[in-house]
């Protein structure tokens, strides 16, 4: 999610390939979240509670920031730069 | 559009408030433009709006929860649901202001009753409005 700045990006996709093509119903269902939940959260239309990010590093067997990682904008102008 | 049953449910809401008050809203505008000053002739105009919103509640639901999974309301769900109260409950708050303000210069009852729906109303579409575009523009 990009809010004032802030941006947060996963790995979601990358992770569910690699499990198989985990579907986004079954990683929902492992979770306790709806479908369109981890679809808002894989397109970064919504940064998750932190124990829903657990559970879904957990899912993958990953640690958190594995799965999901903090990039401030300040970062990112400087790395382009 | 794929929407989760939460999102349905609030589709089905905003449009049984459309249809249901907003009816009646143009009904009563009607009546009170042709002079209607007393309160009793809009009661069963506003029942019949009330048993609409409810009978397109249901049905809608009913629908919503056959032609998918009826999935609990999960975080984001909840997130949604608070952001967009607070960003609505403020019209209710000045219609109810209003309405007291109405009433200190002895305005009728028929327009202070009005102003409290109509305020109840706005309140009730604009966080449906905003639930819907949390949903689709992300939160």
């Amino acid at each position: 999610m990009t809010q004032s700045g802030i941006s947060i990006r996963n790995q979601i996709r990358t992770l569910r390939f690699h499990h198989g093509e985990m579907t986004q119903q079954k990683l929902a269902d492992q979770v306790g979240v709806t479908r369109q939940t981890v679809n808002a959260i894989e397109g970064g239309k919504y940064s998750p509670s932190l124990e829903v990010a657990f559970r879904i590093a957990h899912v993958f067997g990953k640690p958190l920031e594995e799965v999901f990682q903090y990039v401030a904008a300040s970062r990112v102008t400087a790395t382009n730069s | 559009m794929d929407m989760s049953f939460e999102e349905k449910s609030v589709w089905i809401q905003l449009f049984s408030l459309v249809v249901g008050l907003g009816g009646y809203l143009v009904v009563a505008g009607l009546m009170l433009s042709n002079g209607v000053s007393a309160l009793p002739p809009f009661v069963p105009v506003f029942a019949v709006a009330v048993v609409l919103i409810v009978a397109v509640n249901i049905a809608g639901h009913v629908v919503a929860a056959i032609t998918n999974r009826s999935d609990e309301a999960d975080e984001r769900d909840r997130l949604i649901g608070c952001r967009a109260e607070s960003g609505s409950s403020w019209i209710l708050g000045v219609g109810v202001i209003g309405a007291i303000l109405s009433l200190i210069l002895s305005v009728g009852g028929v327009w202070v009753a009005h102003l409290l729906l109509i305020s109840l109303f706005g309140s009730e579409v604009t966080k449906d409005v905003l639930q819907i575009a949390y949903y689709r523009r992300g939160i």
